[in-house]
């Protein structure tokens, strides 16, 4: 299913992003997926040809078709099939090896490795399309951390294969200046914060110099978009405000965004009210 | 304190998605139990840095059991009970089931016959061998009876299937397809040198195998392929401690053997997975599963009457939250166990404040 083929307009782009591909990872629940499909909708919006991506699960279909907003998905399987036969020359010898029981453990066993080659088709499908901008709703961060890990880690292990040439590749990619940009996405609670933190410590000492901490379901960020009065709020409240400015105080310089709690209705409501945030906001930069 | 009654059991385990406060209430679990007067052993995989800080383990540290007094929690300060707690590494699971002798207790690193960058890999934190390695664990210290409750807290992963379906990951190294690669390597493995891989390649010669091997190697690299089948080597040296600790699953399957708890936060739930949970759980679980929701704000939003529209529409939003993930759990569990919305700084208050919960 190549849904990247279909005609965006006819028209091309009027606005360039400030970079080509962006991961958004994060905990689970954090709201990875909202703000991965609100970006894709408000890059949208600016006349980007930007496409929803969400790795090695499942994209939510429906949810796509209500926002209009296209996705490129493929399964690790199929990627890892299309790597092979393209190194190999031949589809019928991809598909043998794939079928083996023997290559499905190595790939089961070795988390990074699947991840690499899927995210290398993702890089490939970006290369040959430059107008392109893809936003990838990474799992999680054990996952993404396994998928930046994985360009290192495999270079060094593949001495002189045919891979070893497109891991370079990738790598170049990703590292070269103003491509990519690593969204972490966190609460404001001081569990949660903290970890995210971390991991921006982390990407950042693997090198990435684009990473950016978002907070979302701020209720600080609602209390001041509705400027409601404090007094008039009850007492469990304003405890959770307080501990709220208590933890982030101190990282004002580290939050590049903060999303504030929204309380609309369904999903689709609320992806739309946050990429109406980013409009405003003028965020990603 | 919780109205449910739960059945004292070997082993409990703590399961769920990243974030919801799976290694938070876990912990409260062991300070309840131990300050009911049980012996008590905590194993966690990959807690948050500021849990390691209250249990007092440091990364050094892994694999190697600490003690932690009850009365370090607030609130608990009368008591002389302690519980145990184990951060797990599953390297060093690893290499004491080898037969290696270990030289440094503090060693992060395998010893020489065991290192394999695949290995290295497999045995990190999100490598793929964390279930398995936790398996063994639990029943190295299930058959040293020192402990009247092990508590696991697993990686995350959506729920008790996850967990059970990734140990069997292992399995796949043992199955059908891999015997052949063994049979050969098998005839010779007392023959092998380590130090010479290439020797290993060569004595490899069924001919599909080979042929697998070798379109491998032109994708991969010939040096690849030889660390994955000394990688291979390695493992099926050790198969026994893997299929015995396979055959300990199944037994976690039985009622009198365990309690199942699925962690759930009121903050973060996907409404997509509570409704797969509905199918699942039900046909292959005991009956003793409960879900714990943490993160419960009910009793504060039921007693708030808010007046401007915009707090009214924030209460909706949080009680609706709440509600559909109630709603769920009702159609799926035996019992359902909440815990409020804790909002403290302290990881020690938190823990002692959920303990009073249980």
């Amino acid at each position: 299913m190549k849904d990247h083929t279909i005609n965006f307009s006819s028209q091309p782009s009027t606005v360039s992003s400030p970079h080509r591909l962006y991961v958004v990872t994060g905990k689970g629940g954090v709201g990875k997926t909202s703000l991965s499909l609100a970006m894709v909708h408000h890059f949208k919006q600016m006349g980007i040809k930007a496409f929803y991506n969400s790795f090695d699960n499942p994209p939510d279909k429906e949810l796509c078709q209500k926002l209009d907003i296209k996705s490129i998905h493929f399964s690790t399987d199929e990627s890892a099939r299309t790597y092979i036969s393209r190194k190999l020359g031949s589809e019928m010898i991809a598909s043998w090896i794939m079928k083996t029981p023997f290559f499905n453990s190595l790939f089961n066993m070795l988390p990074g490795l699947s991840s690499m080659i899927l995210l290398g088709h993702l890089l490939k499908i970006l290369d040959e399309n430059p107008e392109y901008v893809l936003i990838i709703d990474s799992p999680s961060s054990g996952h993404a951390m396994t998928m930046f890990e994985s360009t290192h880690n495999f270079k060094e292990m593949f001495g002189a294969g045919l891979i070893v040439d497109d891991i370079k590749q990738m790598h170049d990619m990703l590292y070269d200046q103003g491509f990519f940009k690593a969204i972490i996405t966190t609460l404001p609670t001081e569990m949660a914060f903290q970890e995210g933190l971390e991991l921006k410590k982390y990407l950042q000492e693997l090198d990435f110099k684009d990473v950016d901490l978002v907070i979302n379901d701020s209720l600080v960020g609602w209390a001041q978009s509705t400027a409601v009065s404090k007094n008039s709020l009850p007492s469990f409240l304003t405890q959770k405000l307080e501990q709220e400015e208590q933890i982030l105080l101190p990282y004002q310089q580290d939050i590049s965004l903060s999303i504030p709690t929204i309380t609309s209705g369904d999903q689709e409501t609320l992806i739309l009210a946050i990429s109406e945030i980013l409009g405003k906001k003028s965020w990603p930069q | 304190m919780a109205s449910v009654n739960i059945p004292e059991k070997p082993i409990e385990i703590f399961c769920g998605t990243g974030g919801v406060g799976k290694t938070t209430l876990s912990t409260s679990r062991a300070l309840f139990l131990a300050s009911q007067g049980k012996s008590v052993l905590l194993i966690t995989i990959d807690p948050a840095k500021r849990l390691k800080q209250i249990l007092g383990i440091t990364d050094e540290q892994a694999g190697n059991v600490s003690t932690i007094p009850v009365n370090k929690f607030p609130g608990f300060e009368q008591s002389t009970a302690s519980f145990d707690a184990l951060l797990m590494s599953p390297r060093r699971t690893l290499y004491r089931m080898g037969k290696t002798t270990l030289q440094d207790k503090e060693s992060q690193s395998l010893p020489q016959d065991l290192e394999n960058p695949i290995l290295e890999i497999l045995t990190r934190p999100n490598g793929g061998m964390n279930e398995i390695m936790a398996m063994i664990e639990v029943e190295h210290y299930i058959a040293s009876k020192k402990y009247q409750t092990i508590i696991l807290d697993t990686p995350p992963g959506k729920h008790f299937i996850d967990f059970l379906e990734a140990a069997h990951k292992i399995q796949k190294f043992f199955d059908k397809s891999f015997i052949d690669i063994f049979k050969y390597l098998g005839k010779s493995l007392n023959k092998i040198e380590k130090s010479a891989p290439r020797r290993l390649l060569t004595m490899v010669v069924s001919s599909g195998v080979k042929k697998l091997l070798s379109y491998l190697g032109k994708v991969t690299g010939d040096r690849f392929v030889n660390t994955f089948v000394d990688a291979i080597v390695i493992l099926y040296n050790n198969k026994d401690h893997f299929l015995e600790a396979l055959k300990f699953q199944e037994q976690l399957k039985v009622q009198s053997f365990s309690n199942w708890f699925l962690v759930a936060a009121v903050d973060q739930q996907k409404i997509l997975d509570a409704s797969k949970l509905q199918n699942r759980a039900v046909t292959f679980m005991h009956e003793d599963n409960f879900l714990a929701i943490n993160k419960c704000l009910g009793k504060e939003l039921s007693g708030w009457q808010p007046q401007e529209s915009c707090q009214i529409e924030l209460k909706n939003s949080m009680l609706k939250k709440e509600e559909s993930l109630k709603y769920f759990a009702a159609r799926n569990f035996k019992s359902i166990i909440e815990f409020p919305d804790i909002a403290q700084s302290s990881p020690e208050v938190h823990v002692a404040l959920l303990a009073k919960n249980w």
